[in-house]
């Protein structure tokens, strides 16, 4: 392993957090979980726009994604004591949660709309990402980093992240072996991650 | 390409085991099944669980790269929404309480317990930073109120106007330290948030996602009881079947507060069938 991005081995979990955003995050959700309203409306500040905005990107229906992204960040609220700094990031713990309710609910309906979804989602140009964005974060990153990857990679990370279908269902679309998908999106992600030059 | 550089252990080896699942499942991209037996490869893989947090932060970059502008209220309905919602505490033996009652999640009949968000208003500093903004604090009380209790519409205005020349009793309702919340389902659809005071003898109702009535039909709101039926009062629908909030006082032992479906112009009294029927 090399040191030079990775926090100091021998005590990971209390690295200190990087300067900027992530690591006023991370200490705005410990003041959450002990009630703090003002931090709670600084924690939205920087993850609303998100959590909406992913949520939106996998249910699609504007209505339903602003009930489902009120109800991760109400969960942000109630359960901020859960957030583990050793763990991770205070964006990717938010985002964890987001991702997995709008994943749990396209799942839930998407028998009567799969053929509609399917082609909607599948259709969608990865540039498009990151298109209306008003993130703090550097988007151009990211969309050079998506850049970078090989088609089937790109694909397959955004079949599943933005699309919110299964592995299988991913290699169902665009017609490969799920084995291969499997390594693709793994391979993807350790790409993105060295890319983006995120650590958790 | 950096690959090599964090290459796990496992990746050392040809083997194709179910490590491999890791992009997977930080994308949330396996099913229920196999999320759950990855999860028991996880517990007992701490490698995996590093690489996955890693690959964790790599999806969070994407997810913040789809940001968006909300629509206007939707902060404003987050924040007032937190401010009524109870937080769960951190369990002191196992891992995991049972979920807190939220006002989101609609849990028929649920007696939702004392309501706490003005004392705690008040200890967060909010009192005094939106005081100075609004100018009174039972204005700051029927804001926040009818705010939240708009939760799943965007036409709060027009209801803080009807509501201000009750705004005092609402706010009077809402502060009472024994008033206690409570949902509950309307059949034929929607759901109505109680807040009510024994103390004060008055109640606080509001509606959202009721069925759409034709014009000529109107719903309204009755206390029955011993004490005879008495008309709460017609309730404007807004966007999304939501209304209020909406003051019922003048309660008495034995009442119920129901819902009917009346005339526009309203009844002299309440015909069945009734949607809501709720023992005070």
């Amino acid at each position: 392993m090399t040191a030079s991005d990775r926090p100091e081995p021998g005590n990971p979990a209390r690295h200190a957090p990087k300067a900027g955003p992530g690591a006023d995050l991370a200490a705005q959700l410990g003041l959450v979980a002990r009630g703090d309203a003002a931090a709670f409306e600084a924690v939205y500040e920087q993850v609303g726009p998100a959590v909406l905005g992913l949520v939106r990107r996998v249910i699609r229906d504007p209505a339903q994604s602003e009930e489902v992204a009120q109800d991760v960040l109400l969960e942000v609220w109630r359960t901020a004591f859960k957030f583990d700094a050793s763990r991770g990031s205070a964006l990717a713990w938010v985002m964890m949660l987001a991702h997995r309710r709008a994943v749990d609910r396209v799942r839930s309906v998407q028998k009567e709309s799969e053929r509609e979804r399917r082609t909607a989602t599948a259709d969608i140009p990865y540039d498009e990402v990151t298109e209306a964005v008003e993130s703090r974060l550097d988007r151009e990153r990211v969309r050079r980093c998506l850049g970078s990857l090989t088609e089937l990679q790109r694909e397959s990370v955004t079949l599943a992240y933005y699309g919110g279908y299964t592995y299988g269902q991913v290699a169902i679309l665009l017609g490969v072996p799920t084995g291969t998908v499997k390594t693709r999106m793994r391979d993807a992600l350790i790409r993105l991650r060295d890319c983006l030059g995120v650590t958790a | 390409m950096k690959l090599g550089t964090r290459r796990p252990p496992w990746r050392k080896g040809t083997g194709n085991g179910e490590h491999t699942l890791a992009g997977a499942y930080a994308m949330d991209a396996l099913s229920a099944p196999d999320r759950a037996a990855f999860e028991r490869h996880l517990a007992g893989c701490e490698d995996c669980s590093q690489e996955i947090a890693g690959l964790r932060e790599a999806t969070a970059r994407l997810a913040a790269a789809a940001a968006v502008t909300p629509p206007p209220g939707f902060k404003e309905r987050v924040l007032a929404a937190a401010v009524i919602t109870r937080q769960q505490a951190p369990a002191e033996g196992a891992a995991g309480s049972p979920a807190a009652g939220t006002l989101t999640a609609g849990t028929p009949g649920a007696v939702l317990g004392p309501v706490p968000w003005l004392h705690w208003l008040a200890r967060q500093g909010w009192r005094v930073r939106l005081a100075a903004a609004a100018g009174a604090v039972v204005t700051v009380a029927v804001l926040g109120a009818a705010v939240a209790f708009g939760l799943a519409n965007g036409s709060m205005r027009q209801q803080l106007d009807q509501a201000q020349s009750s705004s005092q009793q609402i706010a009077a309702v809402l502060t009472a330290q024994d008033a206690v919340m409570r949902t509950d389902g309307v059949s034929g659809g929607g759901t109505v948030t109680i807040v009510m005071s024994h103390s004060r003898h008055a109640l606080v109702f509001t509606a959202a996602g009721l069925h759409a009535l034709p014009s000529s039909r109107t719903y309204e709101l009755w206390l029955v009881g011993p004490a005879g039926d008495r008309p709460v009062g017609m309730l404007a629908a807004g966007r999304h079947g939501t209304t209020g909030p909406v003051i019922a006082s003048g309660l008495r032992p034995g009442d119920h507060l129901i819902l009917t479906a009346e005339p526009a112009g309203g009844a002299s009294r309440p015909h069945m069938p009734m949607m809501l029927d709720v023992v005070l």
